[in-house]
């Protein structure tokens, strides 16, 4: 276990600085405590994507530093700044294009990493905090993507922005007062810009650090949960520790998301529209694919009308993300197989088919618009 | 009640020794072993299963001594103790101290060469990530830090303005800056012009024309050694400050920088203070008409010799 360095050879100079500090800090204790997480039942590919977000959240946060060295949130030139990252910048078009990219890749692993910790039961006793802080952390990440649209202020940006702003005007009692503080005035202009702007890049990154911490923190209180099937004898045999296995895992996940998202940005970079106006022209709004399913679903029916709009664009989302925080507190039964689980695995089939279903013919009526 | 560190442990024949270690299980925490100290004769690892009764300063097993001391000797490399491993809630288990408790090293995480050969492989896919991005990152950050200097002539007034020889007389002018997406903006500057007499020349020049030539040795143009009009950039060679045109106690009229207090006579020459070189002559050309015009360079601060930067 310990590679301390035989009595023959001389300690290098990293060795000297590494034995400094540890004598100051206790770094190898440190360090044993944050590896030395016993993962009962063992390793796994399915516990990569809590890893893989913070890996994709550092890479954000490092690539929109780096955008704002050349980006301005100014109305007359938030356009022209980024048009100027895309074609004159060295490299400017990839490390936007890997920012655009990074945020699908988000929202797709924070659906996974929420889908493996609902099927393996794992927001159950003792967890039911890490699971609430997560939901928080989900908003977080749609927030995210929301404020970050508009900040190109291209067509595609003003339009998706206008239409998200109106579902958030619906809210009862506190709608309009929201719309307005989003928008900083009655319509979409430099004010929505600024806010946008402050929110994407210091209120939602303190928000989700913060909570990150805390996610983590009531992680390493409550331990992982292992697999939901096996004796305790089973488990023992195949327990391993955090490092290495695991974090080769997490590793080896992030490598392959870094490859997808770089290819992404590589093969389909970032093409803005017109320049943001208060006129579509030709173009018909949507948001980003992630917002889709909820696009898609306000062109039913039974959700016209101004009771009809309510009930899809409030109170179906409001209730589900009310399921979701409550779930843990209703659902006290201890056993986590969720073949064991029917009402959970139906719902959780049902939720991700109609997200697919609707996300899917929304892509088909495009092809009615024209 | 938990066996004590230290306690007597006593065999069905007799005492053999005392508690050295508590082993734990990480999935129960509940305790699953004792580490016995045969009384000098070595360690013995006993399980929990063995223990018939534990009181406060005695633990007494079933099985006989010679029992005891034919089990294998304890392998303290094969467990951590808890600073070294994270298991939620342990400690709130455990009523030993003081002394040593040990928790189960896993089966799995025994090969040492393993352990190593996956910290390094973590590290090659953190290059894998990291190098890549590393030349795109700079080149990106660099984009607008090397310029290309313009040497375009500005015109920037009449020298009809200068009436008094050897003496500083400020120009100033405005220049067209285009900076990346920004649309073009005019930005003042100003410069120093001194009508010269021939000992202030002969000071300056030394007798030799002076050559502007660009970065890549081109002769851009040349400042003739008896034309009597110099022009000085209007930015302190010690840190790039704007000097003026003062009279000062002792030295008379100078050129005088209200930072560091460097002070120059109007060749341009250090008299006092911090300054490294003296000021920065721009070449210059006057028409027939009196009409002034200079190339607009700037020079690094603080440096011995010139290096042109705008």
């Amino acid at each position: 276990m310990s590679d301390s360095p035989s009595a023959d050879t001389q300690a290098t100079v990293v060795e000297k600085v590494f034995a400094f500090v540890d004598e100051r800090v206790g770094l190898k204790l440190l360090a044993a405590k944050m590896l030395n997480e016993s993962v009962p039942g063992g390793s796994r590919w399915a516990y990569v994507f809590g890893s893989i977000l913070l890996f994709i959240f550092i890479m954000q946060a490092v690539t929109g530093v780096l955008l704002m060295f050349y980006y301005v949130p100014t109305a007359d030139h938030a356009y022209a700044s980024t048009q100027y990252i895309i074609h004159d910048v060295d490299y400017g078009w990839f490390l936007l294009g890997y920012h655009f990219w990074g945020s699908s890749a988000m929202v797709i692993c924070v659906f996974a990493h929420m889908s493996q910790v609902f099927l393996w039961g794992a927001y159950k006793k003792p967890r039911e905090l890490i699971w609430l802080v997560g939901l928080a952390l989900f908003a977080i990440v749609m927030g995210f993507g929301f404020t970050g649209y508009l900040l190109p202020w291209d067509q595609r940006a003003y339009w998706a922005t206008t239409v998200g702003v109106e579902i958030m005007d619906k809210m009862p009692l506190l709608g309009d007062f929201m719309s307005r503080f989003l928008k900083g005035g009655p319509t979409p202009g430099q004010m929505t810009l600024s806010r946008f702007f402050v929110i994407h890049v210091m209120v939602l990154p303190a928000a989700l650090i913060g909570l990150a911490g805390l996610h983590l923190f009531l992680f390493r209180c409550a331990g992982p949960a292992g697999p939901f099937r096996g004796t305790p004898v089973e488990l023992k045999a195949k327990t391993d520790y955090f490092f290495p296995r695991q974090i080769w895992k997490d590793v080896v996940g992030m490598a392959v998301v870094f490859a997808c998202i770089s290819a992404l940005a590589f093969w389909e970079p970032v093409v803005l529209l017109e320049e943001a106006t208060p006129d579509p022209g030709d173009y018909h709004p949507e948001p980003e694919w992630y917002f889709l399913f909820l696009f898609q679903h306000l062109r039913l029916k039974m959700f016209s009308g101004e009771f009809g709009q309510f009930l899809g664009s409030m109170l179906l989302p409001g209730l589900l993300g009310a399921v979701l925080v409550l779930l843990p507190f209703f659902d006290r039964n201890p056993e986590r197989n969720i073949f064991k689980r029917p009402f959970a695995l139906i719902g959780w089939v049902v939720l991700i088919v109609s997200i697919l279903l609707f996300t899917v013919s929304a892509i088909i009526n495009r092809e009615y618009l024209d | 009640m938990q066996p004590q560190l230290k306690s007597k442990v006593r065999c069905a024949d007799r005492e053999v020794g005392e508690v050295a270690k508590v082993i734990m299980d990480p999935l129960s925490h509940e305790v699953s072993h004792l580490v016995v100290s045969m009384n000098g004769a070595g360690e013995r690892q006993v399980s929990m299963g063995a223990v018939q009764t534990v009181t406060d300063d005695l633990v007494q097993l079933r099985s006989s001594s010679s029992e005891v001391m034919a089990l294998p000797p304890f392998k303290r490399e094969d467990y951590v103790t808890l600073h070294e491993v994270e298991i939620p809630g342990l400690e709130r288990h455990i009523h030993v101290t003081p002394g040593e408790v040990l928790v189960p090293f896993p089966d799995l995480e025994r090969n040492v060469k393993r352990r190593k050969f996956f910290a390094n492989l973590t590290y090659v896919t953190g290059l894998f990530i990291g190098l890549p991005l590393a030349f795109p990152v700079l080149k990106y950050l660099m984009k607008p830090m090397y310029a290309p200097l313009d040497n375009r002539w500005l015109k920037i007034g009449n020298i009809g303005k200068v009436k008094v020889d050897d003496a500083g007389t400020q120009f100033k002018y405005k220049r067209n800056v285009k900076e990346a997406y920004m649309p073009e903006a005019e930005i003042e500057k100003n410069v120093w012009l001194v009508k010269a007499t021939p000992p202030v020349l002969e000071k300056v020049y030394q007798g030799k024309d002076m050559e502007f030539r660009d970065a890549t040795g081109k002769a851009i143009w040349t400042n003739k050694k008896d034309m009597p009009y110099l022009a000085f950039s209007g930015k302190c060679p010690h840190l790039g400050c704007g000097y003026k045109w003062r009279k000062h106690k002792i030295l008379g009229q100078v050129f005088l920088c209200p930072c560091h207090l460097s002070i120059y006579d109007a060749s341009g020459k250090v008299l006092e203070g911090p300054a490294p070189r003296p000021l920065d002559l721009l070449p210059i050309q006057v028409s027939p008409s009196g009409e002034v015009q200079i190339i607009d360079m700037e020079f690094k601060a603080g440096t011995k010799s010139q290096t042109r930067i705008v």
